[in-house]
């Protein structure tokens, strides 16, 4: 029975290796991004892909194999986080969150790296993680949704107010870089 | 379109959200407008500048030796994974006999399968739509909460199953427990960390369409077990109530559960209305075997102690 099923599971993980593991990458670096722990991202990716090997079965070719890898990312952080007592059962940001923008000055031409994602880093974490989604890792909005179990409305509304902070954030950053190299 | 339509829109353009139309619509606006696409030229440089920056920042990366040793992980676990189908149950032929035991005690219900196979898939939606999507029509409440307004039955499952169970295959470790609403039927959901994966356990009362008679002298510890939608399922009857369990993990390994958690639960739950007393009945003997109407179900005698 175990030579019969070997060329099977080989089958699986080779499948497996070409089809999702080449998003470990990408796949790290929201974890890190997301934990701000390397140790915390290494245990969320490998559970993500133990999850994804033994439900790979479940993935449809030809779709998107980030997108499914993140949605079952984002479930495992949520069910880590529920475990931790980190969590309400309903999670809604936005009730506690201002729905004031401030004024949102011109984004600097000449930005670093370190500036875009110190801004990225500053503004609240339920924005962060849409405009990570969104604009870093380009998965759809529908796609989105699934991934953090939202409506589709609110991945819009949060995308737009983010957008917003995060402009806010890096006119703010830059101008005071300015000013205090103007002192210097 | 106006400056400010495109402004409006600009970034669901750039993320190729926005219907073909109103593409269209807002390149002519940018072909006559220089400001909107200063302002859109903008917007991509910070969405591509945000990419770089993720994608370059060296302390965001996997170090090659953990993507090594997950890589490793991975093959191995591939290798060990039973293969998905028949050769998934080992006990299979001791289960079968176990079916034609519930047969001959006249314990299937066969005539009820279309209406508690509806109850079963109810229960699978609510474990994949609460416990691992969190996206339920409706907010769950608290156990408390639902005991005062839908009855005695919520309040006793605050604390049974106990946090921490001690199953043949390893420990279940509640994770939370709440009631919540799936396709207009409300349960109690325990949710467990079980083998690794979320577990639920659903109880939802019984309504008069489908109460059984309890035979008096049913011994069995019976319950069914199957497969809904990928999801692995087992469930027992008390006397007003439908048990599941749900999960994606092996059959048996839920059945290792229900066993450990049925009899105390099946007691704790018929001392709500007092049947056990009332009949004489043990709330042990209160479960039935269920026919589910799922590919695959069988009626499994559950180990009573």
């Amino acid at each position: 029975m175990a030579q019969k099923s070997a060329p099977a599971a080989d089958q699986v993980f080779t499948a497996f290796e070409v089809e999702a593991l080449p998003h470990l990458d990408r796949l790290f670096r929201l974890a890190m991004w997301f934990e701000r722990n390397r140790a915390e991202a290494e245990d969320l990716v490998q559970e993500t892909m133990m999850h994804a090997l033994q439900s790979f079965h479940r993935f449809q070719p030809g779709t998107n194999c980030r997108a499914w890898l993140t949605t079952i990312l984002q479930n495992v952080r949520r069910n880590r986080r529920r475990a931790r007592g980190r969590s309400p059962l309903v999670d809604d940001p936005d009730d506690r969150i201002g729905q004031a923008t401030p004024f949102v000055p011109p984004v600097p031409q000449e930005l670093t790296d370190e500036d875009l994602l110190g801004a990225l880093g500053r503004i609240p974490a339920p924005y962060q993680e849409v405009i990570v989604l969104c604009d870093v890792e380009e998965l759809t909005y529908k796609e989105i949704a699934d991934a953090l179990a939202i409506p589709l409305g609110t991945v819009m509304s949060r995308l737009h107010r983010g957008r917003a902070l995060l402009r806010a954030e890096l006119g703010a950053s830059t101008q005071g870089l300015r000013s205090r190299r103007a002192e210097i | 379109m106006e400056c400010r339509d495109v402004r409006e829109m600009a970034d669901s353009f750039l993320a190729e959200e926005l219907l073909t139309e109103t593409n269209h619509e807002i390149l002519r606006h940018l072909d006559t407008c220089p400001v909107c696409r200063t302002d859109l030229d903008g917007r991509r440089a910070l969405r591509e500048g945000m990419q770089r920056a993720f994608h370059r920042a060296p302390n965001l990366g996997p170090s090659p030796e953990f993507a090594a040793r997950l890589r490793t992980t991975l093959q191995n676990t591939a290798q060990q994974a039973p293969a998905r189908g028949g050769a998934r149950f080992p006990g299979w032929w001791a289960l079968a006999a176990t079916v034609l035991l519930a047969v001959a005690l006249g314990l299937v219900y066969r005539g009820r399968s279309a209406a508690t196979g509806a109850l079963a898939r109810a229960a699978v939606g609510d474990h994949r739509n609460c416990a691992l999507q969190f996206r339920l029509a409706e907010k769950p409440i608290s156990l408390e909460n639902a005991a005062q307004r839908f009855g005695t039955m919520y309040r006793v499952l605050e604390k049974l199953p106990p946090d921490d169970v001690a199953t043949a295959v390893g420990p279940a470790q509640v994770l939370e427990r709440h009631s919540c609403v799936y396709d207009g039927r409300r349960f109690a959901h325990i949710v467990f960390r079980y083998r690794g994966e979320p577990v639920s356990l659903l109880v939802t009362a019984v309504d008069g369409a489908f109460r059984l008679t309890l035979p008096g002298d049913a011994r069995a510890h019976v319950t069914s077990s199957g497969r809904i939608d990928d999801m692995s399922v087992v469930s027992f009857r008390t006397s007003r109530q439908m048990v599941f369990f749900a999960g994606d993990i092996a059959q048996n390994d839920l059945l290792k559960l229900a066993e450990a958690v049925s009899i105390p639960l099946s007691r704790g739950l018929s001392a709500t209305d007092g049947v056990g007393a009332r009949s004489g009945i043990g709330a042990s003997e209160d479960m039935y075997a269920l026919d589910l109407g799922i590919v695959g179900s069988s009626a499994i005698r559950l180990q009573a102690r």
